[in-house]
């Protein structure tokens, strides 16, 4: 049993985290279409921001994490103003390639500028501690992760239902042109979700480098591939159909891990790869999408 | 009768499907010189690149023929390149070989060694049928869904390659495949597959299907039964990447699961919607486009000397060039160089408004 409710916290910390990177896709899909490659390199910046404060000599974690959330919402702004902003208006392929374009160059720009093998960034080895409560076991880094997500979705939410702007967006998922009519400015209300997306992603950035300690400039490649998959089961461009997904996502790898016997463990991909693709067969358009909301799109 | 009229009634004499397969030829043409070139002048190494670019050209091809027609976006062609190439290795590599490298291979397969041309078809076969079960899955799927689903298959079938160590040998290398074909074969199967995508295109299942990926609706209700032509479509650009895959198994004589991975995906991806991924002259030339501009960055990386300066290697310089080529590509030209018209479509048109200006000034024609 308790094996079961240790299996069940990771699941929740893995899944948390890809809802986290799911739902920064989401936003910036459900406006602009965009299936957003560069997302990972957004993460990759906000991680390589943490390694270079503290090459400066920010050693303070306090410190570092706001750094990387607001790297991560400024690389995402950059990104919308330079590469994204030209092709909004171009078939959905061209934004595909657009972002998997950028998400090379950051790379390569990493690899040229800092190194392609991994660096070091200890700053929040602090979280990898366990703390008991009752008789569990809990890493320390996985209960904040959990508390950390609710509350950024949590204020996304408040974000996205009070305020105008947050208003806009909601009412850009579905009819931009109606938005415009409104007197709503496009770009802000795109540049805001880019930065909202950014600021996901740079609060992701934070957990991976405390799990893994370590950085490269492939570093928000995985994840993302991950996010872009729950994005896809929920329901693309449904918000909560991002963070459903992450979770069952989250869960699935877990069960995978712990179920499968060792000596397939090469099969993991197959088997979450062939179940992901079950669940698409049987609801290709997601799981939170209602089929009305697709309107001409459908199918 | 004015004379665009008379160029269009030119056009018109020829049957449609002479027209296309015309067509492709002209698509294919700089295709075939570049690799006379090359087979006449260049030395030994440049045969090697050259040959991947014309392999390249098979994936990116075969890519059209589902992506461009169907308009569903389709990140699972490594699977396809594998099945074949592996399907090759696994019959052709002589016996002797294989007792050393799968001993234990499953159903007596270390024991038999077909001819390669048999085991070429055979590697066909097998892909057009993996093809045909998928594609009865794929086939319904649309937009981010169906997407998704090609890169599944891919990642199962990379896991399978990866797991199954009897038969592929796992991560290792398979090697001993025989080497049976050169550059000239790579050129020959490139413009027969140029002229197949174009003559698919052109046919009323390809013209069906693009309908279709302009509205699913409208298709339908005019009878267009889009799941049997995109099931069509998917055998067949699966068969034409398999091809590419073989190809590259016959000359290199050693494969390995990395190669039929996400990189091969992202780069052919790259090639066919830089080029444009609506007709077939674009598959073409978005393939020679980024090959040669790879190759060309590729030498700059490893370190050259300019003006007596010997310059350090820079790692990354050639993914860096082909990033920016692929945003600023997007930029200016959002939707691939060749928007709607082949290149035969393109040069009619050229004649045709050359023509009335030559009259206007008084030019005999």
């Amino acid at each position: 049993m308790d094996y079961a409710i240790q299996q069940g916290l990771n699941a929740l910390a893995f899944g948390s985290e890809y809802a986290l990177i799911a739902l920064g896709l989401a936003l910036v899909y459900s406006i602009m279409n965009l299936m957003n490659f560069a997302h990972g390199e957004i993460i990759a910046c906000a991680g390589y921001s943490m390694y270079l404060a503290i090459l400066i000599g920010i050693g303070s974690p306090w410190l570092v994490a706001p750094i990387a959330i607001a790297a991560g919402a400024l690389v995402a702004v950059l990104f919308e103003r330079i590469a994204f902003r030209p092709v909004r208006h171009a078939p959905t392929t061209t934004g595909l390639l657009t972002a998997l374009g950028v998400s090379i160059v950051v790379q390569n720009l990493l690899t040229l500028l800092i190194s392609p093998r991994p660096r070091a960034v200890p700053v929040f080895s602090e979280l990898s501690r366990t703390i008991f409560i009752g008789p569990y076991a809990i890493s320390l880094l996985q209960l904040l992760e959990l508390a950390v997500v609710a509350l950024a979705i949590g204020g996304l939410v408040l974000f996205l239902k009070h305020s105008t702007l947050g208003l806009a967006i909601r009412a850009a998922t579905r009819e931009f042109s109606t938005v415009r009519l409104m007197g709503i400015r496009a770009n802000r209300v795109i540049a805001t979700a880019f930065a909202l997306s950014g600021l996901l992603a740079g609060i992701a950035a934070i957990f991976i480098i405390a799990r893994r300690g370590s950085i490269d400039p492939t570093f928000g490649f995985q994840p993302v591939i991950k996010a872009f998959i729950a994005c896809v089961i929920g329901g693309f461009g449904s918000l909560g159909g991002a963070v459903l997904g992450g979770m069952l996502l989250g869960f699935l790898d877990v069960a995978i891990i712990v179920l499968l016997p060792q000596e397939y463990g090469g099969l993991r991909d197959a088997i979450a790869y062939s179940i992901i693709a079950g669940l698409l067969v049987w609801r290709p358009e997601g799981l939170l999408t209602r089929r009305i909301e697709l309107g001409d799109k459908e199918i | 009768m004015s004379v665009t009229t008379q160029t269009r009634s030119a056009q018109k004499t020829l049957a449609p499907w002479m027209r296309s397969l015309v067509g492709g030829l002209v698509t294919a043409l700089p295709v075939i010189l570049i690799g006379i070139v090359i087979l006449l002048f260049a030395p030994a190494y440049l045969v090697r690149v050259a040959f991947a670019a014309y392999v390249n050209l098979l994936i990116v091809l075969g890519l059209q023929i589902f992506m461009g027609n169907s308009m569903v976006a389709n990140l699972g062609q490594g699977a396809f390149v594998g099945i074949g190439a592996y399907s090759v290795a696994i019959l052709a590599t002589p016996v002797a070989m294989k007792k050393l490298s799968i001993p234990d291979a499953p159903f007596g397969l270390a024991d038999i060694v077909l001819h390669p041309a048999l085991a070429a078809g055979a590697g066909l076969g097998i892909t057009g049928l993996i093809a045909a079960l998928t594609g009865l899955v794929i086939a319904r799927l649309s937009g981010e869904a169906a997407t998704i689903v090609t890169f599944s298959l891919m990642m199962v079938v990379h896991s399978i390659f990866i797991q199954w160590t009897d038969l592929f040998k796992g991560a290792q290398a398979f090697f001993g495949i025989p080497q049976v074909v050169g550059l000239a074969t790579a050129i020959g199967a490139a413009t027969l597959a140029t002229i197949i995508a174009r003559l698919f295109k052109d046919s009323a299942s390809g013209l069906h299907l693009r309908a279709s990926a302009e509205s699913l609706l409208a298709a339908r209700a005019f009878g267009v039964d889009v799941f049997r032509l995109r099931l069509l479509a998917w055998i067949l650009g699966a068969v034409i990447c398999a091809s590419g895959g073989i190809l590259y198994a016959f000359f290199m004589g050693t494969i390995n699961a990395r190669a039929f991975h996400f990189e091969l995906v992202m780069t052919t991806l790259a090639m066919l919607i830089l080029g444009g991924m609506r007709t077939v002259s674009g598959a073409v030339f978005g393939c020679i486009a980024l090959a040669l501009l790879l190759e060309a960055i590729r030498s700059v990386e490893s370190g050259i000397a300019v003006a007596g300066f010997q310059l350090p290697p820079l790692l990354g310089l050639s993914g860096l060039a082909m990033g920016a080529i692929i945003v600023l590509g997007m930029t200016f030209r959002p939707r691939g160089i060749f928007v709607r018209l082949e290149l035969d479509e393109l040069l009619w048109r050229l004649f045709a408004r050359r023509q009335p200006r030559a009259i206007t000034e008084g030019k005999p024609i």
